[in-house]
């Protein structure tokens, strides 16, 4: 296995462009040259990219290339928290319903269903809207909508196996259930949800943009990408770069990480080996 | 596998690319301004008007005040008095008025010949049930045609003098004022079958189709009493300013008014193929200031104010040119002694962060915002998308968090602010005003009188209030004038609202368009000024 992953080229040059992204993250301050994203001065309200602000300046004054860079903060770390809060909850809730069946699989799957009856973004425009913009909120909000497609995942995959001889073997030894379900059942899901988990990544992070974008995410003056396109959107005409330098942001991360979860299903495929 | 890959990231990288090509591509759309044909091919001028739409494109005047302002600005409706641009009074439908010493009792004769867009003469009698039927309706909308005049007034007709008689029980100061409020606009009430999207007034268009969420089709009024430039005007709804200026620049309209991105007004000004009018309005962007909360403290409010640095605001490259910075609620350009009062909180950032040392206002946990009684302090602004007063409060806040003070934004929708304002569940509350509806600021004056249920902010000053009580009294207009000032001044000195500045209006046009102009009451859009090109 270790060999397929060093072996995969398109795994590896994806795995050091998103730890590069991740890096850039982290040292922001470093990158952004100590410039502060949220300072700005009105004087220098939409310059055209410069040599001073080589991306431009925003209508506040402030400097786009750092608030570019610091937004790379928000936008990983609120789209990894929502596949960290989907994953861990939607497979917990997943392997309890397909493994106990019954009333309990009946109840968490109608919840699920309710859910996946509305379309994703606009039950969490909904709830986003009932708890108020923040981006804590928007990840919330994320996450209520998402858990089902995991939860349903895992179901599915223990279902699977849920009959099978070793199941009722280590049931006849006297094995206790959350050691069943430890041992056996969240085992057999991983390779599924870690490759799910892994692709979702981007469109996690296009959905938090879109709930920053329509006001219901980030809110000023926070460097977000969704909320810098749309606070450039007005200027979309006159002063183009307020649009450009996040939109390009948001769509090379996206397709990083998107290529990322592709190359890493390639591996973790069990049809590919 | 992967080389399909491969050719699909090449593929989605070049379509971003050209979408990006596009988006930036300013001048392309310009091309087609000004080529575009005014006459149909049965020689119809047309106009095609590219405008906001306010409560769902509603012209009843009696349902709510924007339907009012709707139906005048569509051009449908007139009322018997107007606005010109210094903001006096002039007779419209009216011809001349008369009033008793008391103010209470105003006769006004009306113009001969005048007709409603059906035919029908404008008959005193036609008046007097215009004028009772939106009282009488009054108590169904929220236009509240009793502020323009009471329910008790009594309003009689005499056809054949052609004048009416209006008799109140209070005294009006200036009663034509309120008469030229657009919710007091005459309409032809007996002939009227649909007030939603039909209503009949006198005006130079008449509305003969309504598309909901698209707009409507207006047509020449043939009983116009003077010559109607265009035969057909198609009234289209654009809420997005760029949205606007980009249908101005590809051709899709001749007109639009009041596009709210300086970029975009900037571009235009400097194209050729369009024209620019800018007008000073008499509205008034600021922020109301709750006195119940953190801001009740007199030092914190006097350091805000003077931690902001209005002209620069007002002169960015995000403002500029849209607003006129000042620092009174009354607009500069009115003849309410602007230039008599005296500001004595002018941006001084060291001025105002000393203000807050001495005051024991100070950061002593060192998270760069200062404390009051051990808590932060964290002002709630409350702002939306209307006229870039989101763009006032993100500045503001700047200015703001680098003298220590933290704000946290709460931007919503214009229901989302009345709502919170009516809460008290703000500290700062973004939003536009127009300083004198009727051609005077009492109403508008009201916002700070604590008698008053439209003091939303809990602000409260005797001395202000007797002043107020003494205006409602006042009927010579020189002493008016005085005691407007000294209002004025008691507001600034006590810091008790945010000033973001004085709203310019803007109608813009291409050449398709002979003439248009924007007027300083923003209730005429539409009217028989705008001409096509020859």
């Amino acid at each position: 296995m270790t060999k397929t992953f060093l072996k995969n080229k398109t795994f590896l040059i994806f795995r050091i462009l998103a730890l590069m992204i991740i890096i850039v993250a982290i040292f922001a301050p470093v990158f952004a040259g100590g410039i502060d994203p949220t300072e700005g001065n009105l004087m220098d309200a939409i310059l055209p990219p410069s040599d001073t602000h080589i991306f431009g300046t925003d209508k506040m004054g402030r400097d786009i290339f750092a608030r570019v860079i610091y937004g790379s903060r928000i936008s990983l770390s609120a789209s990894f928290a929502v596949v960290a809060i989907v994953t861990l909850i939607g497979t917990f809730l997943g392997i309890i319903s397909g493994y106990f069946g019954g009333v309990v699989d009946a109840v968490i799957m109608r919840i699920a269903d309710m859910m996946i009856a509305f379309p994703g973004l606009v039950l969490a425009m909904a709830v986003a809207g009932i708890l108020g913009a923040s981006i804590r909120n928007a990840v919330i909000a994320i996450s209520i909508v998402t858990w089902p497609k995991y939860a349903r995942l895992a179901r599915s995959l223990v279902m699977k196996i849920r009959h099978r001889d070793y199941v009722a073997a280590a049931v006849v030894t006297g094995s206790k259930t959350p050691y069943i379900l430890w041992r056996y059942m969240l085992p057999n899901t991983l390779p599924t949800i870690i490759i799910t988990a892994a692709t979702d990544i981007g469109s996690m992070m296009l959905e938090l943009a879109a709930l920053s974008f329509l006001g219901m995410g980030a809110t000023p003056p926070a460097a977000e990408w969704g909320l810098m396109l749309s606070e450039g959107r007005a200027y979309m005409q006159s002063a183009p770069w307020l649009m450009i330098f996040p939109g390009l942001a948001i769509f090379i991360t996206v397709v990083v990480f998107n290529m990322l979860g592709d190359s890493l299903r390639d591996i973790l495929d069990p049809k590919n080996e | 596998m992967k080389r399909t890959k491969l050719f699909a990231l090449g593929l989605a990288m070049t379509m971003a690319a050209t979408a990006l090509t596009g988006c930036g591509g300013s001048n392309s759309g310009s091309a087609d301004a000004g080529t575009g044909t005014t006459q149909t091919a049965d020689g119809e001028k047309v106009l095609k008007f590219g405008c906001q739409m306010y409560s769902d494109g509603l012209i009843d005047p009696a349902a709510q005040t924007n339907c009012a302002w709707n139906a005048m600005r569509y051009g449908i409706t007139e009322s018997l008095f107007k606005f010109a641009d210094d903001m006096s009074v002039v007779p419209w439908l009216a011809e001349s008025c008369d009033v008793s010493p008391d103010h209470k009792t105003w006769t006004i004769k009306l113009k001969d010949g005048i007709k409603f867009s059906d035919g029908c003469d404008m008959t005193a009698t036609k008046v007097k049930e215009s004028l009772d039927r939106v009282r009488a309706e009054g108590p169904n909308g929220s236009s509240t045609p009793e502020k323009f005049l009471e329910y008790e007034a009594e309003v009689t007709a005499d056809d054949a003098a052609n004048t009416i008689t209006i008799t109140t029980q209070t005294a009006y100061i200036d009663l034509t004022g309120n008469l030229a409020h657009p919710v007091m606009a005459i309409t032809d009430v007996a002939d009227t079958s649909d007030w939603n999207n039909g209503t009949i007034g006198t005006g130079p268009y008449v509305a003969s189709k309504f598309t909901d969420r698209v707009g409507y089709d207006l047509v020449k009024n043939e009983n116009y009493y003077e010559a109607v430039p265009y035969d057909k005007v198609e009234l289209l709804y654009m809420g997005d300013a760029s949205a606007k200026a980009m249908a101005l620049q590809n051709g899709q309209v001749d007109l639009v008014e009041n596009i709210t991105n300086v970029s975009d007004i900037q571009k235009l000004q400097e194209d050729d193929n369009f024209t620019v009018d800018i007008a000073s309005g008499v509205r008034t962007g600021f922020a109301w200031i709750n006195q119940a909360g953190v801001l009740g403290n007199d030092t914190l409010r006097k350091a805000m104010l003077m931690a902001i640095d209005y002209e620069t605001i007002c002169q960015s490259n995000t403002i500029g040119g849209l607003y006129t910075a000042g620092f009174s609620v009354l607009p500069s350009s009115l003849s309410y002694n602007y230039d008599k009062l005296t500001n004595p909180y002018e941006y001084d950032p060291e001025a105002a962060m000393k203000l807050m040392d001495e005051a024991g206002i100070v950061d002593t946990d060192g998270d760069g915002i200062r404390e009051i009684d051990g808590q932060n302090i964290n002002l709630t602004v409350v702002s939306y998308e209307n006229r870039l007063l989101n763009d006032f409060a993100d500045a503001q806040s700047q200015y703001l968090n680098k003298v220590g003070i933290g704000t946290t934004a709460k931007y919503g929708s214009s229901d989302d602010q009345w709502t919170s304002l009516v809460a008290g569940e703000y500290d700062l509350n973004q939003n536009n005003w127009t300083t004198v509806a009727t051609g005077d600021p009492i109403d508008y004056m009201a916002n700070w009188y604590s008698k008053c249920d439209s003091d939303y902010c809990g602000y409260e000053n005797a001395d202000y209030d007797a002043l107020y009580e003494q205006l409602l009294e006042e009927m010579d207009a020189d002493k008016r004038v005085e005691l407007i000032t000294e209002m004025q001044q008691i507001l600034i000195d006590d810091a008790a609202v945010l000033v973001d500045g004085y709203y310019n209006s803007s109608m813009i046009y291409s050449k398709n368009v002979g003439y248009a102009h924007i007027h300083t009451a923003d209730y005429y859009w539409l009217s028989t000024e705008i001409t096509p090109a020859d």
